[in-house]
């Protein structure tokens, strides 16, 4: 029973899911709550045959399994009848095209038992690959994680599940998170003014792509434009941060994130003359003045971005050979295989920058400046250099949330968005990508999933089981407006920042270095130590 | 770099911003001429600038206090100010006073107020010092600007939420997220016109007078504390070394939460006059007041009490004309702009002296 | 009147201080030498209560202090003139030296000290408007040595009184120094020039990286053999 505390564990936190969700969500949980217990008693085992070790983590994981089951049916028997709904009812599959209806237990007892068998399968997988010798591990487990991305939206599709929307947000901001750990993680300087680029990249392919505008050059193409344009940005805002540390290097990246969104929201009368020619107050012709003078928009000023309304329509993917209408509002899947590569080109593209010379450079950097300059480190190429790598993938997030959402609108880039990515990737662990994408998963699988779920069911909860029992008016006014977990979400955000800082700021998947560079200040035991250390 | 290499970038930046300038609403073409044929308008911005910026100038001195004594930006303080104007509105709406409230209902409603929410923002600051900071003061710097950061967000969303309990606070309106009105309490008398009798072009309503006059008592009050008392004192002595304050006998902790009690207050009285001023709020209003405040600071030299009071006034002057010869559009961009200049070519700032190299 | 007893200190991982004893009675002028990073500033900063020991004892008459926050400490008795002076450099003399006396309550006696103090520093008393950045070197010494004096002190420490100072700068604090202990004042003096540390004190312990080498009489440490060479330059 003590061995089987930790599958308790990760069984009951995963199980929190299908306490929400219910149904068929069992399966998938199921899959990942397996998976995360093979590994953690694969580290833990004392045996050496990789079979031997998936063997032993069959039955922690049909353990976790169970548990997460035994949140679906919580679901389905207390939660749904406590908010209205009834246990009894009609899934619907849809296998494309024709649909099919199910009675609700038999889905209950078919996922349940899947996902039961899937958790035990995941575990032996995962658990066995930790016996393998690093590179054949990092495969198998590369294989299993790869083969649950493909099939998983498949899954999703099928049984109705309603979170690929939700999921492909996650994929963006986990795009985003990436861009920004170079930045913070890798090279230590703290932007908080990431979402200028993502809007810098956004607006670029809105702006060549939109029929609004009259331009439209193909999305592949204009990925890359955006991409580039953000690349320079980056070093165009990252140059006057050079001579600055930390704090003020924090504020003067804020302040660029702030004046980004209102130059885009405000360009809705843009006319450029030459400022020389116009010097004349009095007595001049002013038609001859503006034929000579005016190098843009001459006849009038131009709407250049829409201002509050944004750029919209935005023009979709096309991939040749395939219909028109594949990337549209119909179908999510194309959408999500799309993000999905531009994250694994990112994640390879950015091991191969950390691994490089100018990723050791960054961390040296990182780590002291001065030091690094003195063994030839050109901190000027650098960090314009961070600042551009990190930049050039919110261009790629900005393509695709662009095409993706076919609109844009100014208000989508503001401050709370460079915070939240910051807090990803404070969350997961600086300068770990595994642990930055962990931490994107959790803070916006939170924000888009759970928090949007539990509110649904809080309210209908209110609803029908404690609204008719409170008699003040003024407290079921309250209840019914107030207590709304969306609305907390700012607050949830932040507590995640203040905690993280006071407990753990190496994030949760952290690296060995920055965990002794974070703790570096304090006593093993015993009162505090201060300040600095003196000559004699 | 030679002198003459600076004279042509400076040349060239002047020229770019000519260039460009008018896309941001600074088109000068078309301000010296409007400004020339209305000079009372420039006035009138001049005197709302002023006004407005007396505002700012109380919570800079929250911001430069704490980082003179603590190296940290507090980012939640334009939040807390935002709490004290909630805590105002709040308590102006228990009393129930309108414009049609005598004079004397009216009066007792604003001390109140003012009692209240000063009370609420100096604890709450105390309290978020007690919390979040001071664990994170042998830490590396950004982990208590992160945590700052934090805190703001929280503090919004008490905002948030605050805004939206019209079920206990009528005067909060239906909608959580939108701005709330505060009650017409102070008439907007002429104090040329309608008191002095004077024909002059330019507007001087009482609430201006009220905003600077209560807004600069509280600055130099706060000038003359640093400066002569015994606490006040050991504050500047805390902020210039705080290893020798120590060994002065001074209780530091103490001491830093006491400055974050005055910041704290401050920002309290601002949300007052700022509901009583501009009779609204909203819960972002942290935000954007946040920045300029903490522009002001910069601008006046970070650290320094009257570069603070200095830079709001500044700040002030340069949004008013920013919203009337530019375009209110773009405001805060030039409010950024500010900033980031500053930081870059001049971080001590106009009356600051470089701080050293403190750990 | 002040006694180390095994005093144990660290910085994060790394052991300072290994069980330093040392004792200064009353009246008496006790010199620590010893060369950098021999510990003896994280000496003074820890009886002053910056650090804190992670075992061992400091007892000022009688009172443990290991257990009581610094700013209390000063109010015991114990005040310093720390390493590198840290003279408020944007307030006045004045000012300055009001801080020192932050910790008492009674006005005349505070008054009475800072006549005292100008009598001893007249340059201060000159000074006494002046911002403390503009003064001299030789002349901010003499400042951080009058603010610790305004604390009225049982025990005055001193760390690195000499340091960046003219020989004949030198030679006058040192002066001081005497005459302030012959006036009554117990003090604890840390120097690197140790031919005048030894030259005034009573007593003096060696420490060398965290430990006490040697100990006892001034003289005497002043004619050993391993003092002359290690410390004296002597041959």
């Amino acid at each position: 029973m003590q061995k089987l505390r930790t599958a308790l564990i990760i069984g009951a936190t995963s199980a929190a899911i299908t306490f929400l969700f219910g149904g068929w969500s069992a399966v998938v949980v199921g899959v990942i709550a397996g998976a995360v217990i093979g590994m953690t008693y694969g580290q833990r085992s004392a045996l050496r045959t990789p079979n031997g070790i998936g063997r032993e983590a069959v039955v922690p994981g049909l353990v976790g399994g169970l548990v997460v089951v035994l949140g679906g049916v919580i679901h389905q028997f207390i939660v749904r009848p406590a908010t209205g709904q009834s246990p009894f009812f009609t899934h619907t599959l849809r296998f494309f095209g024709s649909n099919a209806q199910i009675d609700s237990i038999t889905v209950l007892i078919i996922s349940s038992v899947v996902a039961i068998l899937a958790a035990a399968a995941a575990a032996f997988l995962i658990g066995s690959a930790q016996g393998l010798p690093p590179d054949k591990r990092n495969r198998q487990i590369a294989f299993a994680l790869g083969g649950f991305l493909l099939l998983f939206p498949f899954y999703e599709q099928i049984t109705n599940l309603n979170w690929m929307g939700a999921l492909i947000t996650v994929q963006i901001y986990i795009l985003l998170a990436l861009g920004l750990n170079i930045v913070v993680g890798y090279a230590g300087l703290l932007d908080l003014g990431y979402a200028a680029f993502f809007a810098i990249g956004a607006y670029t392919t809105a702006l060549l792509n939109s029929p609004r505008i009259e331009i439209q050059w193909n999305f592949w193409l204009v990925i890359w434009i955006a991409a580039a344009v953000a690349a320079i940005a980056g070093i165009v805002l990252g140059a006057p941060t050079l001579p600055l540390r930390g704090d003020y290097l924090a504020i003067v990246t804020l302040g660029f994130g702030e004046i980004v969104p209102v130059i885009f929201r405000n360009l809705i009368a843009v006319t450029i003359r030459e400022p020389f020619t116009r010097f004349c107050f009095v007595g001049c012709d002013p038609a001859v003045e503006v034929r000579i003078a005016c190098l843009y928009s001459c006849e009038g000023p131009l709407n250049l971005t829409g201002g509050e309304a944004g750029v919209n329509p935005i023009g979709r993917p096309v991939i040749p050979f395939t219909p028109d209408s594949l990337f549209g509002s119909s179908s999510y899947l194309p959408w999500y295989f799309l993000v999905l590569a531009l994250i694994v080109f990112s994640i390879f593209l950015i091991s191969r920058l950390r691994d490089s010379r100018i990723g050791r450079a960054w961390m040296a950097m990182r780590e002291d400046e001065l030091a690094a300059s003195q063994m030839g480190i050109d901190p000027v190429k650098t960090k314009l250099l961070a600042f551009s790598m990190g930049a050039t993938f919110s261009g790629f997030a900005g393509a695709f949330y662009g095409a993706y959402i076919a609109a844009i609108f100014p208000g989508v880039f503001d401050f709370s968005v460079s915070v939240i990515i910051l807090c990803m990737v404070i969350l997961g662990g600086l300068g770990n990508m595994i642990g930055v994408i962990i931490g994107g998963i959790l803070i916006m699988g939170t924000d888009r999933l759970f928090l949007p779920q539990i509110a649904t069911l809080l309210k209908k909860f209110m609803q029908v089981s404690v609204l008719p029992n409170v008699s003040n008016e003024a407290l079921r006014d309250f209840l019914s407006t107030s207590v709304d977990p969306i609305q907390m979400r700012l607050a949830l955000f932040g507590i995640v920042l203040v905690i993280m800082m006071l407990v753990r700021p190496e994030g949760l998947v952290p690296s060995a270095e920055r965990r002794a560079e974070l703790h570096a200040g304090e006593e093993p035991r015993g009162a505090p130590v201060t300040a600095d250390e003196p000559t004699t | 770099m030679r002198p003459w290499q600076k004279v042509l970038i400076v040349a060239v930046n002047i020229y770019l911003l000519l260039f460009f300038g008018p896309v941001a609403g600074f088109d000068i073409f078309r301000i010296i001429p409007e400004i020339a044929s209305k000079p009372s308008t420039l006035l009138q911005q001049l005197l709302i600038g002023i006004a407005n910026g007396s505002i700012i100038a109380i919570i800079a001195l929250g911001y430069t206090l704490v980082y003179g004594i603590i190296e940290l930006v507090n980012f939640a303080h334009g939040d807390v100010y935002m709490l004290g104007a909630f805590m105002s509105l709040t308590i102006i709406g228990a009393f129930g006073v309108t414009a049609e409230s005598t004079g004397a209902q009216k009066i007792v409603a604003i001390l109140v107020a003012f009692l209240g929410a000063v009370a609420f923002t100096a604890t709450a600051n105390v309290t978020i010092e007690r919390v979040a900071y001071r664990r994170l003061r042998n830490a590396p710097r950004l982990a208590s600007l992160i945590s700052a950061i934090g805190v703001s967000f929280i503090l919004q969303n008490v905002g948030l939420f605050w805004g939206g309990l019209k079920a206990f606070f009528p005067i909060m309106g239906v909608n959580a997220a939108a701005p709330k009105a505060f009650p017409e309490l102070i008439g907007r008398i002429d104090v040329f016109k309608d008191i002095l009798g004077w024909n002059v072009p330019i507007s001087f309503s009482t609430k201006d007078l009220l905003v600077i006059t209560v807004a600069s008592s509280l600055m130099i009050g706060l000038r003359l504390f640093v400066q002569y008392t015994r606490l006040g004192k050991a504050m500047r002595a805390t902020a210039e070394n705080r290893d020798a304050a120590k060994i002065m006998g001074i209780d530091v902790d103490r001491v830093i939460a006491f400055t974050f009690l005055l910041g704290g207050s401050l920002a309290g009285a601002a949300g007052l006059l700022v509901g009583l001023y501009n009779n609204t709020a909203v819960f972002t209003m942290g935000f954007t007041a946040g920045l300029r405040a903490f522009t002001s600071a910069v601008l006046g030299g970070i650290g320094n009490i009257t570069g603070a009071m200095l830079g709001g006034f500044l700040i002030g002057i340069l949004a008013a004309f920013s919203d009337q010869y530019f375009s209110s559009r773009w405001t805060n961009a030039w409010v950024f702009a500010v900033l980031v200049l500053v930081l870059v070519f001049r971080p001590t700032g106009l009356l600051g002296e470089s701080i050293g190299q403190k750990a | 009147m002040l006694e180390l007893k095994d005093v144990h200190t660290y910085y994060g991982n790394i052991h300072a201080l290994k069980g330093i004893s040392l004792k200064v009675e009353k009246g008496e002028i006790v010199t620590l030498i010893g060369s950098n990073g021999a510990g003896k500033t994280t000496t003074l900063r820890t009886i002053q209560g910056l650090l804190r020991p992670r075992s061992g004892s400091i007892v000022l008459e009688g009172e443990e202090l290991t257990k009581i926050p610094p700013h209390l400490i000063t109010e015991r008795g114990v005040s310093q003139s720390p390493e590198g002076r840290l003279i408020f450099p944007r307030m006045t003399v004045l000012e300055n030296l009001e801080m020192g006396a932050f910790s008492r309550k009674d006005k005349d006696g505070i008054k009475r000290d800072l006549e005292r103090v100008c009598i001893v520093f007249p340059r201060l008393k000159e000074r006494v408007k002046q911002k403390g950045g503009t003064l001299s070197g030789g002349e901010q010494q003499m400042l951080a040595m009058g603010r610790a004096l305004m604390a009225n002190p049982r025990v005055l420490l001193l760390d690195e009184p000499s340091m960046g100072l003219a020989p004949i700068l030198v030679e006058q604090i040192f002066q001081i120094i005497q005459e302030l202990n012959k006036q009554g004042t117990t003090i604890l003096l840390v120097e690197q020039n140790a031919r005048m540390a030894l030259s005034i004190a009573h007593r003096g312990y060696v420490l060398q990286t965290g430990h006490i080498r040697l100990q006892g009489d001034a003289k005497r440490l002043h004619d050993d053999e391993e003092v002359r060479k290690t410390y004296l330059g002597e041959e």
